[in-house]
Parts: structure tokens; C-alpha cells; sequence
């Protein structure tokens, strides 16, 4: 629905003639400093990464300090544990599996451990399943109604998965570089939007989410593009959605300014807080390049 | 009885002669009446009719009927109102009651120029009303316009204790209640949004209007159903004189009106309308993609009434109006009211009016506006729909006035329907529809008590049924405060079977006590329930927000409030009231079950949207001062207002309490009208605002996920800063256009420049990682508008 809310901006703002933003200078105060997770491990195989880093004043605008010296362990329903450590003291904490094992598996549950500065910092998830890609094609195109400039605009083809709420997040690279401006925050219930109940439950990805992989410029010729599906849990769409309207939050119809929600929680009810997620997503991708056999030739 | 123009006739009321009538008018005879505006038959609203040997008096309900109960015997009455000619009328109750009535003739044009408000000569201090303004059209007129549109919403935005979030935004605040708080009555019927293109016009077509009165305080006992105010717009009832046609050419809208008489006098109309045009002028530059696209907004507006005979008028009048976007993908929305109106004079001291209304507000969203994706499309809709009948009796018994009546909503809340296709399958998801009933009965009564104290008091009791057909659910309340409660049970209800009920008793009082040298002293509290709720989470709110009814899960709003004010008139004193008027008021209110929302909530084609709902109490407080010149070469009015309005939600703010989003400290309003006495076809007009920003959440700390720089809130607060203030100079110029002996044509050009300074007024201020460089954090600063706005008008009348 957040995307209704920019439609009604570009309008309000065609429509009032001039509306503008300014940068300006706001003097902030600054709370204190709390450990930050970003922690999201995958089934794929090879090394799987935490992050641990410091919470820092909003205008610091330098690298975020290292969380250094943490005890990271993640656990599953199996009972088997996974050890991660930071060798290099930077604050990426690296599980390395010592066969061809790999970490995730659907449809297991998943327990964090982090102990820090004297204090213990639990989160628990579930990896969900996700469906694979089934193709991505082009479609040549202008790249807005205003413009006279043409791309090749990308469609990902995948079909949810009937049954039970499946929440996705979807992610895009071009030619090996992945597209991360806040716009490229991608969540999807069930292969459409969020709210309309499980409408769309079992169904193709629906059009807007199947060419929510372009970036503004659209794709070239012979470009590589490569798209991931993640399953996530109904707190880590929640966790994303937040987040994107957070940083991209603007204009008449703002939501009101919010925490981000955390999962990780410190096992003393009144001990430091912490910030950050901890998700384990299943991935199904594809890899395709802007090629005839990838275009199509269509009205729409 | 036909009426002459400018003069008035006196018949004896000869219908009734009963016995038993008789022996009540031994004890006391009443005159009443009619009283009409001489050059086009429009009723009058709030006419003063002054006895002269009593000192008492009457004045004229929202239909021009006045009655006056007296002893038997001679009396002078004077009949006033601004900007109208007075009248003194001598009327002998001899054995039988008089009807009387009168058509007031408009004061020359140079006067009628200077009027500020049409109303009661020092109504502000002699009427028990407080917290309460009226602005005319005339005025409304004057006023600098954004594009040059006359707009009631943003006028009455320069009033005391009246502001909003920021320009664009819908509706308005009212002493700090939300926009949804406020009753917003056209013709009696609701409108339930009250802009087109968000919140930048009004769907009030000024072409129609007659009189609009806001009621902040003291609200009497026939109103209900919302906490913070009461605006109440009557429409024209057209030309019962002459064929008329007005209208106007602006920036954004044309408009044409056309009002003539019917049935010989006995009856008149006006059909209004008004649409916009810029996608006439764009339709040449518009191709490819674009071809066909749709922008545009427009409201039809009519109203008929016939005078069956004395005792009996009928009234209809309607509103439809849409604003409609889109090019592939589309939505409009609009309002649709229908109210039908019935005068009756039962006896000369019992007046009744009965109102039945229709009142339908509804949006859809389509992303295949063309049609052209028959495999790929997501439609959706959304309505609230009322049927209300309300009858309201008047019953004038000389120094006791008593009011009495009752009203009854049906409620039909559509939520949404959804239709969704993805690749050829179709899929179709629809919330239950929620019904609910919505009644209430009142008495209430303005008395006399002392020639120096007016009491008006009253008591109002409402009863809210929410029933089916439908579910109700019940959520988990173990999880921690403000966050989402999942749904525990649904139960499915039967067609008018009673889900939950709510009833309220709501006082109301209001004392005026009169104090020497043209000055008085008001008292007033009121209770106010209200059963129906915008859900709405932005800053402003969109035409996708949903309204929902009190449920078994959410309380009905209830809204205390006291006020206290002095009035006082000073100046020179003229045949058309006192110079200046002057009031200072203060008020306190206390609010229950106001709604907020969890972080995150999900508020469209949410089956469970109750389990995203929180619940909290809220506080607004405050003073206004006002200032108003009602006559000289420079007139208009000066109000300030002192003000703060909270909230304190468990779950919000570490449960603390925390300003609202359109808190503002100090509003400052000016508005100065000019008549230059040289300058025979030239005035001037200018209104200037100066305003505290509004609150805003700005972090403190920031961390990053995945490469994106996030903000964070430590002490997790809630509007824990204050964006910079607003102040803006609004200019505006008319040229009337030159008259031509023995032509009716009345024309005149008005120039406005919108934003003189063209100061980037802030509307919010936001935090975001720069574009190019995203881990560079910064403040931005929103305006909604950033240059001065001028604009052209030519407005027409033959």
C-alpha cells in the first residue's frame, strides 16, 4: 500500500505546482550506544555471517564501530549448534562448515545466542519455504511515461506457494552489483501485497511485484541480472516493511517516525537493548542476461 | 400569501381557532414568522427580533422562522440584521396569535461591501452562542485564495482555535481534536471527506453556500455523534425573485450556477456546478503512455424548496462529488449526499423540522483503468454508507425556548472488496461489510432566567448498536503493550443480530451572563460521544482511510469539555452594531478512547485491523483571543490562540504522554480587508498566519541492516521535536467590473498572490540516507509549497 501513498505524493505534488524539500541542519540529541545485529543466514552453501556493530549518532556518518569480543552461536530444533567467531576482530562474525554441510534447513527453527559486555542476547526464527524461479524475461520499454529514453524492463515469473501465508523478500543484482537503494527494498505476502487477506495465495507473483526488479534506469543489452526469492516470517516482512517506510518516509502522507522492531532480546528484562534482526531465509535464484531468448515482444 | 419586495405584511392567524387554543392565548399570545431576504427570497439565518417594551426577544432558526410569546397588548419589534436595512414593526396581540412575515431589504451596495459578517447586530455578545463562528460568503469571497479557489475549510482555518496538520491537508483540527472528530454537515447531511485533491479545495461549491457556522464549544443538545465541533453549512435556497446565473473562471475550476424561481414564487432552485479543467488544456500535450489519462475533480450541488402553504415547506438538496486520477492505473473517490427537508408549523409557538438524509462516501482503486490487462489487474473499493431520519422540534414559549427531537443512523461500513488477477486466475477477497444503528434523543431548552442570565441546557442520550451481519473478533491481550494482538475467535453474526451495544448520556449547559456597557460574561460544558472512527495513520490523511464503527474491540470516543469566555463590543456604535467586537476564551477537555496505532500497523484490507488498534486518553487545553472590526475603510479580525493538545497511549512513548502530530503552541491569524473610499471599483484583501511548528519524531541514534542506515529513537518518544514555524502573507485584489445603467450584469476580476514571500513553510521534516552516498544521514525539510502562487479569477452574475 506504500505505494499508493507515492502515487498520491507524485500527484499532490504535480498538481500543487512546486512542492520541494530542503536539507537542513537539525541539532539531535544522542541516546546511548547499543549493540546492533544484522544477522540473516541462508540454506545456500559455504560460510554464513553476523554482523555485530555499535549504535552510533544518527549524523556519525562514519564506518559503524565493530562490536568485537562477542560469544555468537546459533542453534537449531535438532539440537545441533554452530559456532561463529571473528578471527578478524571487525566485527563479522563467520560460521566456516567444515563438510559440505550447509547451516539452513526449511522448515527448521533457529536460536541465536549472543553473550556481550556481561550481557545475553536471545532471538529465534523459523526458515520457511520458498518457491523457485521460474523465469525472467524482458520487455523493452520506455523508461517513464516522460521519457523518450528505452530499457529492457525485467519480469520474474514464480508461483507461490498454495497453502498457509508465505512472506517473501526479493532481491536483484545487475551485472553482479545488487541494487540497494531503499526503493529496491522488496517484501511480498503470498506473492502480492500485504493486507488482502491470502487473495493471492497459491497465485502467479503478481504484475507489480514481478517488475519490481528494475532499477530507474531499466536494464541494457546484455546485461546479467540475477534475482533472488528469500523466504522470511511474518516478523521479518514485518521487520523489512518497517524499515522501508522508514527510509523513505516523506511527504504528505508520512507515517508517524518508528523504531524499527527487533527479535533480539536481552535475556535480563532490564539489561541494555539491543537493535537488529536475526532471519533465516531459504533462497531460490536465477541468472539471466538480457537476451533475445529472454525478450519479449508485447503490448504490455 | 404573496410577499411584496422590501415590504412586509401582517395577517392574522385565522387556521386553528380551537377552543382549547383559545384558552391558552388568554395567558399569552405568540407572533411569529418568516424573515427573507427582499432581493432574492432567501431565508435568513440568525435575525435579531427585538421587543422593545420587553427588552426580550427571538431570533431566527436555521430557516428564517422566529417566534415571540407575549402577554396580550402593543409592541414594537425591531428587526435587525447586519448588512440589511432595520425595520420596526408595531404588532398588536390583541385575541389571537400573529404571523408576521417580513423580507428584509440589503443596505446600499457601498455598505453591504464593508459587511464582515452577515448576522445578529452584537451577536457575539447577546447571544447565549460562545465558541462559535460564522463566516458568510461575502466574507468567504474577500478571503486570499490558494489558486484563486473560495474555500470554505481553508477560511475557516483563520479562526480561533481552528489549524491543521499543514496546507494539503484534508479536513481540520478543531481544540485539538483530529479531523475525523469533526461533524461536517451540509444541508444536515454528513459529508465524510470533505476535500478534493487531498486536502488543497474544499467540496463546498461557494456558489451555494449561505451561511457556516462552526460550533466549537457549547454545543447544544441537537447535535451529536462527534466530540470536537460541529460545521454546519446550509446551501442557497435560490433566486425566489429572478433567474440568476453566476459563475467564474479560475485556475483550477470553472463553475456555473443557475437559480430561478418556481411555481410562482412558491418555490426556487439552484444547481451548482463545478469542475476542474487542467486536463482539458493538457489533453493536446498528452501521448503515448499517457494518452487518456485522467485528472480532473468536479461537484454538482442543488437544492430545491417549495412552500406548500404557510404551515408547511419542503426542502431537497443533494451534493455529488468525485475526484478522479489515473492514467493505467486509476482510483477516484467522492462524496454523494441526498437530504430531504420538511418545515412545519404546527401551531405559531411549535415549529418542526424533519430531515431525512442519505450520505454515501466511497473510493475505488483500479490498476487496469484501461482495460487493457484483462490477465493482470488488482481492483479495489471502499464505502461508508448512512440512512438517517431526524426529526427536531422547536416549541417557543416566551422566555423558554425548548428543543426536542431524536435521530436515527443506519451505518453500512464497506470496508473493501479486493480483486486481484495474476497471470489469468482471478481471485476475489472481501472484508465483511460492519453494520451498525446509531440513535439518540435530546430535549434541551434556552431560558430566560433573569433579563441579565440566559441559561441554555439540555441532555442528550445516544445508543450505539454494532450488529451483523457480520464477525466480531476477540484478540490475545497477553502480548506487550503496543504491539499487534492476534485474532483469538471469530463469531459470525446473523443480519440485525446485536454484537455490541453502547449508550451515553450527554449533558450540556451553557449560561450567559450579561454585564454592563455591551459586554457578557459564558459559561459552558458539554459532553460528547461519538461511535464512528477514521482509521488513519499519516500525517495527512488520504482518501483511502477507511472509517470503522465502535465495535466490541473498540470504545466509543467520549470528550469532555468546559469553556469560559468574555465577550465585549466597543467603538464607535453604528445602525449596523458596534465597531469592534472582542472575546477571550478558554478551554479544557478531557478525551476517552482516542485511537492510535501500533508501530507498523496495517490499516488497509485488514481483516483484523482492531489487533493494530490501541486505545488511550487524551487532553486539550487552551485560550483564544479575537479581535474583529466590523466597520471603516480597513475591517477584519485578528485571533490568536494559546494552545496544547496531548495523548497518552499505553504502548506509545513509554506510555508517557506526548503532543499530537498537529499540536501547535501559538497560531496567529490576520485578515484585513480594505475598502478604499476613492477607489470606487478596486478592494483589497490580505491574511496573514504565524504558527509554532508542529511536533515531529527525529531520532538520535542510527545503525545500519544490510547497508541501510536506519534511525533510531533510544527513548523510543514519540513527537519528541518541533519542525520550524509556519508563517505566510496571502494578497489578494478585486476589481468590480464597471455597471451599465439598465444591465444586471455584476462582474469582477480578483487578482491573488498565494505565499507573497514565498517562504518553504515546513510541512514535515524527515531523516534519510543521501541518495548518491547512503551512508551520509540527513535532515530533510518538506514544503508543500515553495514559491509565491498568484492566480486570476473573473466571476460573473447577471
Amino acid at each position: 500500500m506504500q505505494r499508493y501513498s507515492v502515487l498520491f505524493l507524485f500527484l499532490a505534488v504535480v498538481f500543487a505546482l512546486n512542492g520541494c524539500t530542503t536539507v537542513i541542519d537539525a541539532k539531535l540529541d544522542t541516546g546511548p550506544t547499543q549493540l546492533s545485529v544484522d544477522g540473516t543466514l541462508t540454506d545456500l552453501p559455504g560460510p554464513q555471517t553476523i554482523r555485530l556493530t555499535q549504535t552510533a549518532a544518527y549524523f556519525n556518518n562514519s564506518q559503524p564501530t565493530p562490536a568485537t569480543s562477542a560469544t555468537v552461536t546459533v542453534s537449531d530444533n535438532t539440537g545441533k549448534t554452530y559456532p561463529f567467531t571473528d578471527p578478524d576482530n571487525d566485527g563479522y562474525y563467520v560460521w566456516q562448515p567444515s563438510t559440505k554441510d550447509t547451516l539452513g534447513r526449511v522448515g527448521r527453527t533457529y536460536q541465536l545466542s549472543i553473550a556481550y559486555q556481561g550481557e545475553t542476547y536471545q532471538a529465534s526464527t523459523k526458515m520457511n519455504r520458498v518457491p523457485p524461479i521460474d523465469s525472467i524475461i524482458f520487455v523493452k520499454r520506455k523508461l517513464n511515461p516522460f521519457s523518450s529514453t528505452e530499457g529492457y524492463r525485467a519480469e520474474l515469473y514464480a508461483t507461490d506457494i498454495a497453502g498457509a501465508t508465505d512472506y517473501y523478500r526479493i532481491r536483484f543484482s545487475r551485472n553482479g552489483e545488487l541494487q540497494n537503494k531503499p526503493d529496491n527494498i522488496i517484501t511480498s505476502q503470498d506473492g502480492g501485497f500485504r493486507g488482502a487477506g491470502n487473495v493471492t495465495d497459491g497465485l502467479v507473483f503478481i504484475a507489480p511485484i514481478r517488475r519490481s526488479i528494475n532499477p530507474d534506469s531499466l536494464y541494457n543489452l546484455n546485461d546479467v541480472v540475477k534475482v533472488e526469492v528469500q523466504s522470511i516470517t511474518l516478523a521479518d516482512f514485518d521487520f523489512w516493511q518497517v524499515l522501508r517506510a522508514q527510509i523513505t518516509n516523506g511527504g504528505l502522507f508520512a507515517t508517524p517516525s518508528v523504531n524499527l522492531p527487533t527479535n533480539i532480546i536481552n535475556t535480563r528484562a532490564n539489561g541494555r537493548k539491543a537493535t537488529g534482526f536475526f532471519i533465516t531465509s531459504a533462497v531460490r535464484s536465477k541468472t539471466v542476461s538480457v537476451s533475445e531468448a529472454n525478450i519479449r515482444v508485447r503490448e504490455d | 400569501m404573496s410577499l411584496q419586495s422590501g415590504s412586509a405584511q401582517a395577517t392574522q392567524n385565522t387556521a386553528g381557532n380551537s377552543a382549547q387554543e383559545k384558552s391558552v392565548r388568554a395567558a399569552a399570545l405568540t407572533v411569529s414568522g418568516y424573515i427573507k431576504d427582499a432581493g432574492n427570497g432567501e431565508g435568513l439565518i440568525g435575525v435579531s427580533v427585538y421587543v422593545k417594551e420587553t427588552g426580550t426577544g427571538a431570533v431566527t432558526n436555521s430557516y428564517g422562522f422566529y417566534a415571540v410569546t407575549l402577554p396580550a397588548g402593543s409592541y414594537n419589534l425591531v428587526i435587525s440584521y447586519v448588512g440589511y436595512a432595520r425595520q420596526t414593526r408595531t404588532v398588536d396581540l390583541v385575541d389571537r396569535n400573529v404571523r408576521l412575515n417580513l423580507e428584509l431589504t440589503q443596505e446600499g451596495k457601498q455598505l453591504q461591501e464593508v459587511v464582515v459578517s452577515t448576522k445578529r447586530e452584537d451577536d457575539n455578545v447577546k447571544n447565549i452562542e460562545m465558541s462559535v463562528n460564522r463566516i458568510d460568503v461575502k466574507t468567504l469571497q474577500r478571503i486570499p485564495a490558494l489558486l484563486g479557489e473560495v474555500d470554505v475549510i481553508r477560511s475557516i482555518q483563520l479562526l480561533p482555535g481552528v489549524s491543521t496538520v499543514g496546507e494539503g491537508a484534508t479536513g481540520f483540527n478543531v481544540r485539538g481534536g483530529s479531523i475525523d472528530q469533526n461533524l461536517v454537515l451540509l444541508d444536515e447531511a454528513p459529508v465524510y471527506n470533505s476535500s478534493h485533491l487531498f486536502g488543497f479545495f474544499s467540496v463546498f461549491n461557494p456558489d451555494a453556500v449561505k451561511d457556516v457556522k462552526l460550533i466549537k464549544g457549547g454545543i447544544p443538545a441537537n447535535y451529536g455523534g462527534r466530540i470536537a465541533s460541529i460545521l454546519d453549512v446550509r446551501l442557497k435556497e435560490g433566486n425566489a425573485k429572478k433567474p440568476e446565473v453566476s459563475g467564474g473562471i479560475g485556475l483550477i475550476f470553472s463553475r456555473l450556477a443557475y437559480e430561478r424561481p418556481l411555481f410562482k414564487g412558491k418555490g426556487s432552485f439552484i444547481v451548482a456546478a463545478r469542475r476542474s479543467y487542467a486536463d482539458v488544456l493538457a489533453q493536446p500535450f498528452l501521448t503515448g503512455d499517457l494518452k487518456g489519462a485522467k485528472f480532473y475533480f468536479y461537484d454538482l450541488t442543488a437544492k430545491g424548496n417549495y412552500r406548500i402553504n404557510d404551515k408547511n415547506t419542503v426542502f431537497l438538496s443533494g451534493y455529488l462529488g468525485r475526484d478522479v486520477f489515473g492514467s493505467d492505473f486509476g482510483f477516484n473517490w467522492g462524496n454523494t449526499t441526498l437530504s430531504a427537508r420538511w418545515n412545519h408549523v404546527f401551531s405559531d409557538r411549535l415549529f418542526l423540522n424533519t430531515t431525512a438524509y442519505y450520505s454515501n462516501y466511497d473510493y475505488s482503486l483500479n490498476s487496469d483503468l484501461k482495460g487493457k490487462r484483462p490477465n493482470d489487474f488488482f481492483r479495489t473499493d471502499s464505502r461508508i454508507v448512512d440512512y438517517s431520519l431526524k426529526p427536531d422540534f422547536s416549541l417557543f414559549l416566551g422566555k423558554n425556548t425548548i428543543s426536542f427531537g431524536g435521530q436515527v443512523i443506519a451505518h453500512d461500513f464497506q470496508p473493501g472488496t479486493a480483486t486481484a488477477a495474476s497471470s489469468g486466475s482471478v481471485r476475489t477477497f472481501g472484508i465483511a461489510s460492519k453494520r451498525a444503528m446509531e440513535a439518540a434523543l435530546y430535549v434541551g431548552n434556552e431560558q430566560q432566567l433573569t433579563p441579565k442570565i440566559q441559561l441554555q441546557y439540555g441532555l442528550r442520550y445516544s445508543l450505539f448498536n454494532y450488529v451483523g451481519q457480520g464477525e466480531a473478533y476477540t484478540f490475545r491481550t497477553d502480548v506487550p503493550l503496543g504491539s499487534r494482538r492476534e485474532v483469538i475467535t471469530t463469531v459470525g453474526y446473523r443480519g440485525g443480530e446485536v454484537i455490541k451495544t453502547y449508550g451515553n448520556w450527554e449533558p450540556r449547559f451553557s449560561t450567559k451572563l450579561d454585564l454592563s456597557g455591551n459586554s457578557s460574561l459564558k459559561l459552558s460544558y458539554n459532553r460528547m460521544a461519538q461511535y464512528i472512527h477514521l482509521v488513519s495513520n499519516t500525517t495527512a490523511s488520504t482518501p483511502l482511510d477507511i472509517w470503522t464503527p465502535s465495535t466490541n474491540n473498540i470504545k466509543p470516543q467520549i470528550a469532555d469539555q468546559v469553556a469560559g469566555g468574555y465577550f465585549k463590543n466597543f467603538g464607535r456604535s453604528s445602525g449596523t452594531g458596534s465597531e469592534f467586537e472582542a472575546s477571550v476564551e478558554v478551554y479544557y477537555k478531557w478525551l476517552q478512547n482516542q485511537i492510535d496505532y501500533i508501530d507498523g500497523a496495517s490499516l488497509i484490507l485488514n481483516k483484523y485491523l482492531e489487533g493494530d488498534l490501541l486505545s488511550g486518553k487524551g487532553r486539550a487545553y487552551g485560550a483564544e483571543f479575537y479581535v474583529k472590526r466590523n466597520t471603516g475603510v480597513v475591517n477584519g479580525w485578528v485571533s490568536y490562540t494559546l494552545a496544547k493538545t496531548e495523548r497518552q497511549v499505553d504502548g506509545i512513548n513509554n506510555n508517557n504522554w506526548y503532543a499530537t502530530r498537529f499540536d501547535k503552541r501559538h497560531t496567529l491569524t490576520t485578515v484585513l480587508l480594505v475598502d478604499p473610499p476613492n477607489a470606487k471599483r478596486w478592494n483589497f484583501s490580505a491574511t496573514f498566519t504565524l504558527a509554532s511548528g508542529t511536533p515531529g519524531t527525529f531520532p538520535t541514534n542510527r545503525f545500519e541492516y544490510q547497508g541501510y542506515v536506519v534511525p533510531q529513537n533510544t527513548d523510543n518518544a514519540r513527537n519528541n521535536y518541533r519542525i520550524p514555524p509556519y508563517h505566510r502573507l496571502d494578497l489578494a485584489a478585486t476589481l468590480q467590473g464597471r455597471k451599465r445603467p439598465g444591465k444586471r450584469k455584476d462582474d469582477n476580476w480578483v487578482f491573488s498572490v498565494y505565499n507573497v514571500y514565498a517562504r518553504k513553510n515546513p510541512f514535515s521534516v524527515y531523516f534519510q540516507p543521501n541518495a548518491d552516498n547512503p551512508r551520509v544521514t540527513e535532515a530533510i525539510r518538506y514544503s508543500v509549497f515553495a514559491t509565491a502562487i498568484p492566480s486570476v479569477t473573473y466571476n460573473f452574475k447577471f
